[in-house]
């Protein structure tokens, strides 16, 4: 027989789909095939598939060889098809024994000289063969990133000659072989003053709210963002994977996500809506999915692309996004907490004191806050106005409690959530937001007070109480009382 | 350029030109009109700032409320700022109220007054010396000062920094004679730094509305059998207690945000959020654009 198959994945966002490599090497002029709506990349594998085999001591048959990539009619992508088309050529050719691929997946570039390279979602692919029930063959490299996903059968290999009397032994995984150290964090207390933007920062912590800061150029709005991932919860297992993914499918490192450190995603203002939330040819993953259980931090938001800010509202309702293109739809989970930044006017300076600094009509200042857009502000919970420190302030160093003691208060209040039947406060709405909110007559009579004062749409009500009900997290009350609506109310947006 | 339909020009000598614009160094010799000729008498004129503070809008607001209200002509220049708020809080008061321009009368400058200048055109009166059609141009506006300075029996100055064009419009009003009356502003605020200025050079200070209706009086603007109910421009703080008497007093003195207040009175930022909240819903103290808190709209 001269034909062999050999199972591996092609990658939709982070969804693996099975596919079938088929090799026939039968008689003819000798040629070398590959068919199945491959790449670029697929198609260059030829070579590499080529070199590698007579690199690695096997013979590269002098014959007619047709490999399909099944099923033919789906867009393959990248350079991992190289080491299943191999293994299918050998196998067809007996030069490795044929029983040995049965119930195994492979995924891994070849190098010219044999060695057999890592590709990106190599998580991705450790879950699809999880779920089949198959091993998983694939570069060495990757072994201590896919330890993380249980039940895996991985026979990971440094070079192609390595597979000439089958696999190499699985490795139920050398577990955390080298413990990974996630880069140290900044911490709160660095930053003097701004005990309302740290409380603000706690809130969103504690309830997975949005963020807005709004203020002059070097009041520390970047400074306390940036600081936000310190006092979140670390990632529970679960959570820690599905981030990992995206990271692996995207080529970022996934050892911080993998160690529980919630990924920080901080876009530059000329990102493009493909860049930010997704897309291209073929459709990759944005920022906003980079930042899945995460922080996504937008600096300078008047300055993105109005259509790149729009896009987000997508990810910002309904966790994921979903990248139609003419060869599919392709969905990256993309739920993240949103800190913006931005200056008041486009000078800056707007309110600031010294009232002559700023430069800005009423109608300029207007238009720039314009530029937001309604949408987008609708889905900000918490904003909160940053201003620079007086130097005798600043000169008096840092002041409050550090990241680890907020941390802290932000796991309590998080515990305290999790004893509540039902989903977290920040999906919450409507009745179930109220029954969560359990509000004496008092607190009732405060929030239509409150809405009725600062002519709070129906969405404003419920981001009032979406955050009150997350500061009484932070008491540990089951009830939300008058002064958690107040302290709410104070957090409401300043700009409309 | 052709007169529009409302309007009307008025030379110099000729029956209805007021009397108070012959004060003047330099009376226009014409006047071009949009809107009601009956308003061409004394009034009050109110001036300040194009950039102003909260305090100053609503200084505006009170003074020049109350006064339309009682029936006194409010003269300004239809600009941002102080003089919007004047004209705005006499309309809405439905009191009289002039609007001198420093371009032709039926041109709307500044571009963010339209709206308004439509309503003083329909409501009030619009009258400049430039003909119709002018455009405005840099030099026409200390020009037009003079017209406000004069059509006013005393200039009310509420909010005014330096330099300032005010000081053109006071210095007018000062060189015929015209009470020059200021409302006094924060020695630490730049935007107040004019305003205080002229008191210290003499300018009467206005502390109470009952200051303006002494002015307003002696100047036989207003009657003075007649009893007015004058507001109080402090804050009514009796119902409220505690940390947040405490919070509104320090607020009602100087507009601060959240994070300053808790800092200058030594509390803790919480309570200063969940207090201003409550100060809020009394209505008292308000959030400011700029994020500060400080003295709602003083009515």
């Amino acid at each position: 027989m001269t034909q062999a198959v050999i199972g591996t994945f092609a990658l939709s966002g982070v969804e693996p789909l099975a596919v079938e490599v088929q090799a026939d090497v039968g008689a003819g002029l000798p040629s070398f095939a590959v068919v199945g709506l491959g790449d670029t990349a697929v198609m260059e594998s030829r070579d590499r598939v080529r070199a590698a085999l007579r690199a690695s001591g096997f013979d590269f048959p002098s014959a007619r060889i047709v490999v399909n990539l099944a099923p033919a009619p789906v867009r393959k992508h990248g350079t991992g098809f190289d080491l299943p088309i191999a293994l299918s050529i050998l196998a067809a050719t007996g030069q490795v024994p044929r029983t040995a691929l049965e119930g195994v997946r492979a995924v891994g570039e070849l190098a010219l000289d044999g060695r057999v390279r890592a590709v990106p979602g190599a998580l991705a692919h450790a879950v699809g063969a999880v779920a089949r029930g198959e091993a998983l063959v694939g570069a060495i490299e990757c072994e201590s990133a896919v330890a993380a996903v249980p039940s895996l059968v991985y026979h990971g290999t440094a070079t192609l000659a390595a597979l000439r009397l089958g696999l190499p032994p699985a490795s139920t995984c050398q577990r955390h072989a080298r413990v990974y150290q996630p880069p140290p964090t900044p911490d709160l207390s660095d930053v003097a003053g701004q005990e309302g933007g740290k409380r603000v920062l706690e809130i969103s912590a504690a309830g997975g709210l949005n963020v807005l800061f709004v203020g002059p150029p070097g009041a520390g709005k970047t400074m306390l963002a940036r600081r936000l991932p310190g006092i979140l919860p670390p990632l529970d297992p679960a959570e820690a994977l599905e981030t990992a993914i995206v990271h692996s499918v995207a080529g970022v490192d996934e050892r911080p996500a993998l160690a529980g450190v919630r990924p920080f995603r901080a876009p530059h203002h000329t990102a493009s809506t493909a860049g930010l939330v997704g897309g291209g040819v073929p459709p990759r993953a944005g920022e906003a999915s980079l930042a899945h259980n995460g922080v996504l931090f937008l600096d300078e938001l008047a300055e993105f692309g109005p259509a790149a800010l729009q896009a987000l509202r997508q990810p910002l309702e309904d966790g994921a996004v979903r990248i139609v293109r003419a060869e599919g739809r392709v969905t990256y989970p993309s739920r993240f907490t949103l800190v913006a930044a931005m200056n008041p006017c486009p000078c800056g300076f707007a309110g600031v004191a010294a009232l002559k600094d700023c430069t800005c009509t009423d109608a300029i200042i207007a238009r720039y806050q314009a530029r937001i857009g309604g949408p987008l502000l609708d889905r900000i919970d918490l904003s909160y106005r940053i201003d620079r420190l007086e130097p005798e302030r600043l000169l008096q160093g840092p002041s409050g409690p550090d990241s680890a003691t907020i941390r802290e208060r932000v796991v309590q209040a998080g515990e305290f959530a999790r004893t509540r039947p039902g989903p977290p406060v920040r999906l919450l709405s409507g009745a179930e937001l109220l029954a969560a909110c359990r509000l004496p007559p008092a607190a009732r009579r405060t929030v239509m007070a409150c809405a009725k004062l600062y002519e709070l749409s129906g969405r404003g009500v419920t981001r009032l109480l979406r955050v009150a009900r997350t500061i009484a997290d932070l008491d540990r009350s089951v009830r939300v009382t008058v002064e958690h609506v107040r302290e709410a109310a104070t957090y409401r947006a300043s700009i409309r | 350029m052709s007169v529009p339909a409302s309007g009307w020009e008025l030379r110099i000598g000729e029956p209805g030109y007021p009397a108070c614009l012959l004060d003047s160094l330099r009376p226009p010799r014409v006047l071009y009109g949009m809107g009601d000729p009956r308003l061409l008498r004394s009034g009050l004129g109110v001036i300040g700032s194009r950039k102003t503070s909260p305090y100053g809008r609503s200084c505006a607001q009170l003074f020049a409320g109350w006064a339309a209200e009682q029936g006194v002509v409010i003269v300004s220049g239809a600009a941002m700022g102080c003089d919007h708020e004047a004209h705005r809080a006499a309309i809405d008061a439905e009191g009289p109220t002039v609007a001198v321009l420093g371009c032709g009368p039926d041109i709307d400058y500044p571009p963010a007054s339209r709206k308004l200048l439509a309503e003083i055109r329909e409501q009030g009166l619009v009258v400049s010396e430039q003909p119709w059609g002018t455009e405005p141009t840099k030099w026409m506006f200390p020009q037009r000062n003079r017209i406000i300075a004069a059509l006013g029996a005393a200039l009310l100055v509420v909010e005014a920094g330096l330099p300032s064009g005010t000081f053109s419009t006071a210095d007018h009003a000062a060189d015929i004679g015209r009470p020059v009356l200021v409302v006094p502003g924060s020695i630490f605020y730049p935007g107040c730094t004019g305003c205080n200025r002229l008191l210290r050079q003499g300018a009467t200070p206005i502390t109470e509305v009952s200051d303006l209706a002494d002015e307003l009086r002696s100047l036989d603007l207003l009657d003075t059998a007649h009893d007015m109910g004058l507001p109080d421009v402090r804050l009514a703080l009796s119902p409220v207690r505690g940390r947040d008497r405490e919070l509104a007093l320090a607020l009602a003195a100087n507009p601060m945000r959240p994070d300053d207040a808790a800092y200058a009175l030594g509390m803790d930022l919480v309570g200063v959020a969940r207090s201003l909240a409550a100060l809020e819903a009394t209505g008292l103290i308000t959030r400011y654009p700029d994020g500060r808190y400080g003295p709602a709209r003083a009515r």
